[in-house]
């Protein structure tokens, strides 16, 4: 059993321009000690997911519809707020992006970090702040003892996420949900935060589900990737699968417009542009029948822009599914 | 640390320095000629002159203004055109009256109105936030001496809750003829400030911090009483510290009608009887307390927000 | 610039919501009453007698709808007269303090250096001398009378908006700078004011509201204290006389008074919480 499965989640938001179908019926699940990559550009509804499996969604506009949240086999979406309050930061933790406005700028990084321990466990306040210096050590910030009575606008970018992790592992969670982690920061910390969180997982069994955008993390981190579109899974597969052989048009445009460092030559002998998918994404509110990213398709049929297709498997690899017509 | 402190006092003198100017210019050059005002137009000659030089009205502008000066220095600004009474016995006498009435009254509102505004935002878009909204609107409308006069009316005339007006000194007494004073200033008070505590605590509820609160597993009301009232001080405390210099002006209005002898009441007499000094004096004293008063707020800040310390 | 004083979705917006709607309508009946009652009975509703002293309202006829006064003079005729002259002190004051606070706040803001630090001098000094008190030494020096009262609430209002415009070219100019001011030259100026006069227009009409409230309310004030209005018609002398009147049990004048200037702020205040929540919807 996954230790945290996510199936059939719908959650919309509803404005004044109408209801904005953010997740519609997506699924994925997360093994013990491995890590998933959700990948997708802005507005596709990976952080709408995520914040959805911690009940965090702001209740006036959005609302989680339908589908069941899995932890353990238990399904959150029926937990209380007490039971919630219980479970987020303690058994499941979530990294934000922006980590200088993600923390609070007038406590401490001690106190903040400090205040998840006393939360969810019942230690002195001298094991408390023990534990707070062990927690700013494992992340590897130095001085730790001096560190924690550092305010947040005192540290570096990537100290301040480190912070956050550090924040966010403190009571020992099984899974850790990290939005866009090192999308602020820049890339030699990027890469070290990155290394943080594998050895973390090696250390301790976590299971992390990565959001990103940037397909040289997922190469990186994830053992297992899921693709979103416009508020859907479009393709799910092990990292290697999604790298070596895409299915979904979608999954191909992504990788086709990584810059390479070797641009390929065109048959008139001129270095290759960059390529890029052309067209936007649909409008929540107003969603195109069919599928919904039929208009950008280079692989367009007619039965594309009537029938949205189903998610179906791989020739021969069950762990392989796509939401495309086309065999490609 | 230092330096900005001391940025921050040299700022001040040079504020007290030009309101000092503006004052006297308000008063010495605009104003014309006191002393017919007092004597009324056919006055004496003789008993004018004699006034110009008691109040030293005949030395050149100069030495006025540096006779002024001195006065802000040493809190000595003469005597009392009405009744003679040295100015500085005016002022002291009427402090402690006036602090009675708002020392109290100010903190009382703004507990009240930080809990309102916090509560209020807690049920942000529901009947109880949209509700407090209304009453603050509505109370922020109607005129301030309405509330006086009906208060004063209905409370204690009619149904005689309240005495109508009178100050004793003895502590225990002055109670029972504050209670009503202090609740109409509350009453007044109140909405304007809910309604911008409220904007403050808005302003915070969209910010990242919360969602990280939320997501550590903290209960909406430790985020709400911990992380939000704690980041909303700041705009808060500014608001609120500026209204303590005026504390000492007391009401002018409510003074007024409840015969309280305080600060208030001797500017709405001085006014009354055109007492040319009194007003003077009462103006300068109090921007002098506002500017010193801000200063305090400004360095207080250093305090409350550790981001500025480092600066 | 081809918007108009406000854009299409401004006004979209605001004659969507049904409080913009009617306080607007409110704010203009008074402005509509106020201008009839003056030119017609503004001599009138201050000399004619029109029944007995102290009358309370009745329907015989509509001038003694809200009563009479000692004098016997109709306190409709005052009260719509008031509104008159609370309108007229409220929009003189405000074109006096709007342009001083606009200019002055471009100018400290464009060109910094000395000019800003006078222009921040000067209006931290004035800010620091408590506002009723100085309404009060600047009435009180200027002599009685309403005109005093203009220019005493025009020459010390208009701090407010002079900091905020202050801050908005301030803030520009920040960001000019970073995208290179000195390959942008001269055409700086430009692109600095195209960023602020949007911005500018809605800091205006926020301001416009809380002044003209504030004027209003001062000139009541300073009326009861008997420095302003002398010899026109003036909600805050009508409350002055109520003061003896209650005692009396006669509650009409005040009633009418206070109530007529409570409908006034009110709709202001709903007004421009209503152009506040277009501007920047996340207030809520």
């Amino acid at each position: 059993m996954s230790i945290l499965e996510v199936k059939n989640l719908s959650t919309s938001f509803f404005t004044d321009e109408g209801e904005v179908k953010a997740v519609d019926d997506v699924s994925f699940a997360v093994e013990k000690g491995e890590t998933l990559g959700i990948v997708g550009e802005s507005g596709c509804g990976k952080s709408v997911a995520c914040l959805s499996v911690l009940r965090l969604i702001p209740s006036p506009p959005g609302k989680i519809l339908s589908g069941e949240i899995l932890y353990s086999g238990k399904d959150l979406l029926k937990f209380n707020s007490k039971e919630m309050q219980k479970v987020r930061g303690n058994e499941i933790s979530m990294v934000f992006q922006d980590p200088m406005t993600s923390l609070n700028p007038v406590f401490t990084i001690g106190e903040q970090i400090g205040e998840s321990i006393a939360l969810h466990q019942k230690l002195s306040k001298k094991e408390v702040r023990a534990r707070t210096i062990e927690m700013l050590d494992l992340v590897g910030i130095a001085s730790s003892e001096k560190r924690i009575a550092d305010y947040p606008h005192q540290l570096s970018g990537g100290m301040r996420q480190r912070v956050m992790i550090a924040m966010a592992l403190s009571c020992n969670p099984a899974v850790l949900i990290a939005d866009e982690p090192t999308t602020a920061l820049d890339v030699t910390v990027q890469a070290q935060i990155l290394e943080l969180l594998k050895e973390l997982q090696k250390k301790v069994g976590l299971a992390i589900i990565l959001i990103t955008h940037d397909l040289g993390v997922v190469a990186e981190v994830a053992d297992n990737v899921v693709v979103m579109y416009a508020g859907r899974v479009v393709e799910e597969a092990p990292v290697k699968e999604i790298f070596t052989n895409p299915q979904h048009p979608y999954t191909r445009g992504l990788l086709n417009s990584i810059p390479k460092f070797t641009p390929g030559v065109s048959p008139r002998g001129e270095k290759k542009r960059l390529e890029a998918i052309p067209g936007i994404v649909p409008n929540l509110s107003d969603l195109p029948p069919g599928c919904r990213f039929h208009d950008r398709c280079s692989f367009l049929v007619e039965k594309c822009r009537n029938s949205e297709p189903a998610l179906r498997a791989c020739k021969g690899d069950t762990k392989h599914k796509f939401r495309c017509l086309r065999d490609l | 640390m230092r330096r900005y402190f001391l940025r921050k006092i040299l700022h001040s003198l040079s504020i007290i320095f030009g309101v000092a100017l503006i004052i006297f210019t308000l008063f010495h050059v605009i104003g014309g000629d006191p002393v017919y005002e007092i004597l009324g137009k056919y006055a004496n000659a003789e008993r004018a002159q004699d006034l110009r030089n008691e109040y030293g009205l005949n030395k050149p502008l100069w030495t006025q203004f540096i006779l002024y000066l001195k006065q802000i220095v040493t809190f000595d600004y003469g005597r009392s055109y009405a009744t003679r009474q040295s100015i500085s016995e005016i002022l002291s006498n009427g402090i402690g009256p006036s602090l009675s009435l708002t020392l109290p009254a100010f903190v009382i509102t703004t507990v009240l109105a930080v809990s309102i505004s916090l509560f209020s935002a807690f049920f942000r878009g529901k009947l109880t936030d949209r509700l407090i909204l209304l009453l603050s609107v509505l109370g922020m409308s109607v005129p301030v001496l309405a509330y006086i006069l009906f208060g004063q009316y209905f409370l204690a005339y009619k149904l005689g809750l309240f005495p109508i007006s009178g100050y004793a000194h003895s502590l225990g007494e002055r109670i029972s003829y504050l209670v009503l004073p202090v609740l109409i200033w509350i009453v007044i008070n109140l909405g304007y400030d809910v309604r911008y505590f409220r904007v403050f605590i808005s302003k915070e509820l969209n910010q990242d911090y919360v969602r990280t609160a939320r997501a550590k597993g903290l209960s909406e009301v430790s985020v709400f009483t911990k992380h939000i009232l704690r980041n909303s001080l700041v705009p808060i405390l500014t608001n609120v510290v500026i209204q303590i210099p005026f504390l000492i002006l007391g009401s002018l209005l409510i003074e007024n009608f409840f015969s309280i002898p305080g600060l208030g009441s001797v500017i709405v007499d001085a006014i009354n009887s055109r007492d040319f000094p009194v007003i003077k004096a009462m103006t300068t004293l109090v921007s002098m307390l506002f500017i010193i008063g801000h200063l305090i707020t400004d360095l207080l800040y250093a305090v409350v927000d550790p981001r500025i310390k480092i600066q | 610039m081809k918007d108009i004083v406000y854009d299409y979705r401004t006004i979209n917006y605001l004659v969507r919501d049904k409080w913009a709607v009617l306080s607007g309508v409110v704010i203009i009946a008074y402005v509509i009453l106020g201008l009839i009652s003056n030119f017609k009975f503004a001599d009138y509703a201050l000399t004619a007698t029109v029944s007995n002293s102290y009358l309370p309202p009745s329907f015989d006829s509509i001038e003694l709808i809200f009563g009479t006064d000692l004098f016997g003079r109709s306190v409709l005729l005052k009260t719509l007269c008031g509104a008159y002259t609370a309108i007229k002190v409220g929009l003189i004051a405000v074109f006096i303090s709007i342009p001083i606070g606009v200019v002055l706040g471009l100018v400290a803001g464009y060109f910094g250096g000395l000019v800003d630090d006078v222009v921040v001098w000067f209006y931290s000094t004035i800010a620091s001398i408590p506002n009723i008190i100085l309404l009060i030494a600047f009435t009180y020096v200027l002599g009685r009378g309403i005109s005093s009262v203009y220019i005493a609430l025009g020459l010390t209002t208009w701090i407010g908006l002079a900091r905020l415009v202050r801050a908005e070219v301030m803030r520009e100019k920040e960001t000019e700078y970073v995208l290179g001011a000195r390959a942008l030259g001269a055409r700086s100026s430009r692109i600095i004011f195209r960023h602020v006069l949007p911005n500018l227009r809605h800091l205006v009409t926020v301001t416009f509201s809380v002044q003209f409230i504030h004027a209003v309310k001062a000139e009541v004030i300073l009326s009861f204290l008997g420095l302003g209005a002398y010899g026109t018609p003036s909600w805050g002398v009508m409350i002055n006389d109520s003061k003896q009147e209650l005692v009396r049990g006669i509650w009409w004048q005040l009633a009418a008074a206070s109530g007529a200037m409570f409908l006034l702020v009110l709709a202001f205040n709903v007004f421009s919480d209503s152009f506040e929540h277009v501007w920047d919807p996340k207030v809520k």
